[in-house]
């Protein structure tokens, strides 16, 4: 393989892999990673866009730690910024302000990390999405399932946390926001709440806490989680799409070394590129503008980031209704903002064990499915997306009523009666679609509880069919 | 799919020999990343004479983006590997695999059963630890208290102040304006931030029972505190006597006793009886008519 | 964790001199940004003559509504078809006749921003004549040069922010009220709305900001209009839903565009691992 050239044992990348090897025996194992198959379908590198967001956020944000200062000390702005001068504010955002204007290429590195922020969680919900209308998440990858939504929820916890960090009018109310939530929850909400936030709202140390778990402790959490899903992908191999040659006992596609690493370590570059122009050219979150945290201010659309905008939308449809019996209460905001987070996450989580029970579907899968072949699965997702988009709009209604004049009061009626019945009717029109580009592929689906009316030659699992015929061997045969 | 499906220009033969096709895309890769590294020195020039926010994202934009082009151009037409087929091993061990680690697992298990003395002092010294340890949680904060249930107003007859300190009298506020107002000397509570309204004589406001005496000079007090999830309920308007939450839009009555109208608050806005003290100053004779803020599980014992 | 001024600020007491800004200034605001200018008195002739414009002008494009005498009309329902302009003010004309808000064709709908229906002369007229109907406010003398910027954002954001939101964009308010974008509001157009309370908006007198407060307050809103934007296309400064939109119709195309690009497939050779 070597070209000629100096005798390997001369050159130094030679010698010291030498080295290791000698001492770690590692050459079996790294000859096997390099030949590692990765299947080239294009969606299969969404999940890879999250991971490279990911390294940008820690880059951009060890940089952005070395200047910002999380304490809530009173001082006075004498900086740069005109129209903050001689203004009274915390420490902390005095020195994002200061990192903004005043450090050289400071608010750009802020801004690639928020931008970075909000993609990280885009590319995870589309990843997510991927996994689940494909079916990848069936035997044996529930694991990996449940380490994806685990960081899925990390990932949400910690934009949030960044988001609240800075002391600026915004993130102080959306602090706010929180700490009544967590106020909200029966029997244990007042203690919760206090040992949060170090006391009554705004508390004197949630912001050097939340800083420490910013920056710390949900990364390293998150890093630990990501290490672990990637070793489990390697060990359980990936999944592909159906196709000629393609079958359950194998891979096909292209070996880590060098062509996909070339391609990894590309995407990665491009992902960086744009983060970068984002964070270059669309000026994110002016905290300049919005001013430091006064608790008796606010201002008009104050809003979340879009990956908490749901839960907003879901605390601004919900009607007026408490629970208030032999003197205690359930206040209004545990619905929305615990209740319906709770069922969000457990139904995710149990989702892998939840189909495999009603399907009565338990043998391993390496197929993945095209979503038209599970009318049933892929219905329940698009209505479950059409539930979450109306709770984000529902979290943007006063800024669609300034945007298009309309009344606030009527979109959020609206809302209240859509977020019930647009998911209904995405569902029904999604189940619909399914059977009717399936009728066109003359493949039967399995929309059905059991799996019975699928033939038993195209059934998986139970070691009814031979390894050699696959379900979706025949399903996409053109 | 199939070999018929080959026709598309090849970039290279072999290892060494380029195509005409291979030739372009090599000059493209190449020039993708003398971009890159142009870029990458425009970025320096730019930090050093000053920085610019937009030239410095776009800069780095162009340079990693060169460099990820290149690299993923060499990679689609110089690295032809697709199609290699790789077979899954079971997952599973085999039964053989389980019942040999059950047996090297049980060995090691029983030998450390044997001293039945140590297994159960030594669970009960790291049960003992782990609830200790729990312990020092308590430390992040205090016990909640009444503080939840009390503002600085309930030491009866308080001066209500602007945020810079300076008392009020009823006549500061014009007809159809309104001030935000604190307990003097904390003027940067959370929970008492005070809406001062002085409503218009024709707007019908309608005292709750019980507080007919609570307001002055048609001035009347709220707290600005949303009882939903505590925003500062700071839009007020006037015509319609209504105020809103920019938060969750949430809309309170000012006319009938700040009563929710609209949205997810289900609790009145707590009303501060007012009065004005010898030198015509506006005080509150008392706390709220009820905490101030959101709901929490023991509010009203 | 608040953000208050620190050096000492004025009590906010009106100032004599606010009283006794001659009623015709209102000419030379109406040019926008300049200050008001203090008349010399004793103009006497031709303060008449512009009385008599404004009644004249009254008569035909106002009384309709507002009914001749200027008390307001009700309609035969007993619902007002147009507010008494009885203690409106010269503010309150000014206000609305250079905003372009009034007059309105549809008494039913929110006034909104638009081309103005008079000339400046016009107007100063319409004021003067305004303001002899009862006790109004009179315009303020807005100044906002050399106006402390930073003490004016103290104040919007104490006092406005909650409505025309942060960035100045506007808000919505309920049952389709809004409260509109500043970036078109004059300097003695932003005095007048304050001290008048147009609409929706609550009145805010010389005691709770005061004539100074005033200028510094004009003097942000004015920022406001064209704000530094450091970070670039500022994408309407309204937080985190604008930056929702491009986060998903802007990042994930092109994140996706860059998957696709590098997913698609050359031709394929198959081998054995």
């Amino acid at each position: 393989m070597s070209a000629p050239g100096p005798r390997p044992e001369r050159l130094l990348t030679h010698r010291l892999a030498r080295w290791v090897d000698a001492r770690l025996g590692a050459a079996k194992l790294a000859r096997t990673t390099l030949n590692k198959v990765f299947p080239d379908h294009w969606s299969f590198m969404i999940g890879e866009l999250g991971l490279y967001c990911f390294i940008v956020l820690v880059l951009t944000g060890v940089y952005l730690t070395f200047f910002f200062d999380p304490s809530t000390t009173e001082v006075v702005y004498r900086g740069s910024y005109e129209p903050l001068q001689g203004v009274t504010m915390s420490q902390a955002f005095r020195s994002a302000l200061e990192l903004s204007f005043d450090v050289r290429a400071g608010l750009v590195m802020r801004q690639i990390h928020h931008w970075a922020a909000l993609l990280f969680l885009a590319s995870l919900v589309v990843h997510l999405g991927r996994v689940f209308f494909t079916g990848a998440f069936r035997r044996p990858r529930e694991l990996n399932w449940l380490i994806g939504c685990t960081l899925l929820v990390l990932a949400l916890l910690n934009g949030l946390f960044g988001y609240s960090l800075l002391d600026d009018q915004l993130s102080g109310t959306g602090l706010r926001i929180v700490y009544s939530i967590t106020l909200s929850i029966p029997l244990v909400g007042t203690w919760l709440a206090s040992l949060l936030f170090g006391g009554e709202f705004p508390g004197p140390d949630i912001i050097e806490r939340l800083y420490v778990i910013h920056i710390l402790l949900v990364p390293a959490a998150i890093a630990v989680l990501l290490s672990a899903h990637l070793a489990i992908v390697v060990r359980q191999k990936h999944t592909q799409f159906p196709g000629p040659g393609r079958r359950e006992g194998n891979v096909v596609g292209e070996r880590l070394w060098p062509t996909y690493a070339a391609k990894a370590v590309g995407l990665l570059f491009l992902t960086a590129a744009v983060l970068s122009f984002l964070g270059g050219v669309f000026q994110i979150n002016p905290i300049w503008i919005y001013g430091p945290f006064d608790p008796a201010e606010v201002s008009a659309a104050s809003q979340p980031d879009w990956y908490v905008g749901w839960l907003d939308g879901a605390l601004r449809i919900m009607p007026g209704w408490e629970i208030r019996a032999f003197g205690f209460e359930v206040p209004n905001p545990f619905f929305p903002g615990v209740l319906l987070a709770g069922v969000t996450f457990g139904l995710l989580f149990a989702w892998p064990f939840l189909e495999a029970r009603v399907t009565g579907d338990r043998a391993e899968h390496h197929l993945l499915d095209r979503p038209r072949q599970r009318p049933v699965r892929t219905a329940l997702g698009a209505a479950t997306a059409a539930f979450y988009l109306v709770l984000f709009l529902g979290g943007a209604a006063d800024v669609l009523a300034a945007t298009f004049g309309l009344s606030v009061n009527a979109i959020l009626w609206t809302f209240r009666f859509l977020v019930l019945l647009l998911p209904v009717a995405a569902g029904w029109v999604t189940y619909r679609l399914c059977k009717e580009l399936s009728a066109r592929d003359g493949v039967p689906t399995a929309s059905r509880v059991t799996m019975g009316e699928i033939p038993g030659r195209l059934r998986r699992g139970d070691g009814a069919a031979g390894d050699d015929v696959d379900a979706a061997e025949v399903g996409a045969g053109r | 799919m199939t070999d018929a499906d080959n026709e598309e220009p090849r970039a290279a033969v072999g290892a060494q020999v380029l195509t005409p096709r291979g030739v372009q895309v090599e000059r493209r890769a190449a020039a993708s990343f003398v971009v890159a590294l142009l870029a990458a020195v425009g970025l320096a020039v730019v930090y050093w004479q000053g920085g610019q926010p937009q030239l410095e994202g776009v800069l780095l934009g162009v340079a990693l983006g060169g460099i990820g082009t290149g690299i993923v151009l060499w990679a689609k037409h110089f690295m032809h590997d697709d199609g290699v087929v790789e077979d899954r091993s079971p997952l599973t061990s085999t039964s053989d695999e389980v019942a040999a680690f059950a047996q090297d697992f049980q060995a090691g298990e029983s030998t450390l059963r044997s001293r039945r003395v140590l297994v159960a002092t030594a669970g009960g010294a790291c049960a003992a630890l782990g609830v200790a340890l729990l312990f020092p949680v308590r430390s992040l904060g205090p016990r909640p208290g009444r503080g939840l249930k009390r503002t600085a107003f309930d030491r009866g007859r308080v001066r209500v102040v602007r945020e810079d300190g300076s008392p009020v009298r009823p006549a500061d506020i014009e007809p159809g304006g309104f001030l935000t107002v604190f307990p003097e000397g904390h003027t940067d509570s959370a929970d008492a931030p005070t809406l001062l309204i002085r409503f218009r004589d024709d707007q019908g406001f309608e005292p709750r029972p019980g507080r007919r005496g609570w307001t002055v000079d048609n001035l009347v007090a709220y707290s600005k505190i949303c009882t939903h999830a505590g925003c500062p309920v700071g839009l007020y308007q006037t015509e319609l006597g209504l105020l809103l939450c920019p938060c969750h839009q949430s809309t309170f009555d000012v006319m009938d006793g700040a009563r929710p109208v609209f949205g997810p608050a289900a609790r009145s806005l707590p009303q501060l009886p007012l009065a004005v003290d010898g030198e015509g100053h506006v005080i509150a004779t008392g706390d709220f008519s009820s905490p101030t803020g959101p709901g929490f599980w023991d509010r009203d014992r | 964790m608040t953000g208050r001024l620190a050096r000492d600020r004025a009590p906010g007491r009106a100032r004599g001199w606010l009283r006794r800004v001659v009623v015709a200034t209102p000419v030379v605001v109406a040019l926008g940004v300049t200050p008001l200018v203090q008349r010399p008195g004793g103009d006497d002739a031709r303060q008449e003559d512009l009385l008599a414009q404004g009644r004249r002008l009254y008569q035909t494009g106002c009384s309709s509504c507002h009914g001749p005498d200027g008390r307001g009309v009700e309609t035969d329902d007993g619902s007002t078809r147009g507010p008494t302009l009885a203690n409106a003010g010269e503010a309150a004309a000014y206000y609305y006749l250079s905003t372009g808000r009034m007059p309105l064709a549809n008494t039913e709908e929110q006034p909104v921003r638009k081309e103005p229906a008079y000339d400046d002369e016009e107007i100063a007229a319409l004021v003067a004549y305004v303001g002899t109907l009862g006790e109004g406010p009179r315009v303020p003398n807005v100044d906002v040069d050399g106006a402390d910027v930073a003490a004016g954002g103290e104040l919007y954001r104490d006092n406005c922010q909650a409505c025309h939101s942060a960035s100045g964009s506007g808000g919505a308010l309920n049952y389709g009220r809004a409260a509109p974008r500043l970036s078109d509001a004059q300097p003695a157009e932003i005095g007048s709305a304050v001290r008048v309370g147009p609409g929706q908006m609550p009145v805010f007198g010389p005691e709770v900001i005061g004539a100074d407060e005033l200028d510094d307050l004009a003097a942000y809103v004015v920022y406001l209009r064209d704000p530094a934007d450091p970070g670039g296309i500022p994408i309407g400064r309204t937080g985190p839903i604008p930056e929702g939109f491009v986060a998903w119709l802007v990042g994930v195309p092109a994140l996706l565009g860059v998957v696709a690009w590098i997913g698609s497939r050359l031709p394929i050779r198959r081998r054995r691992a």
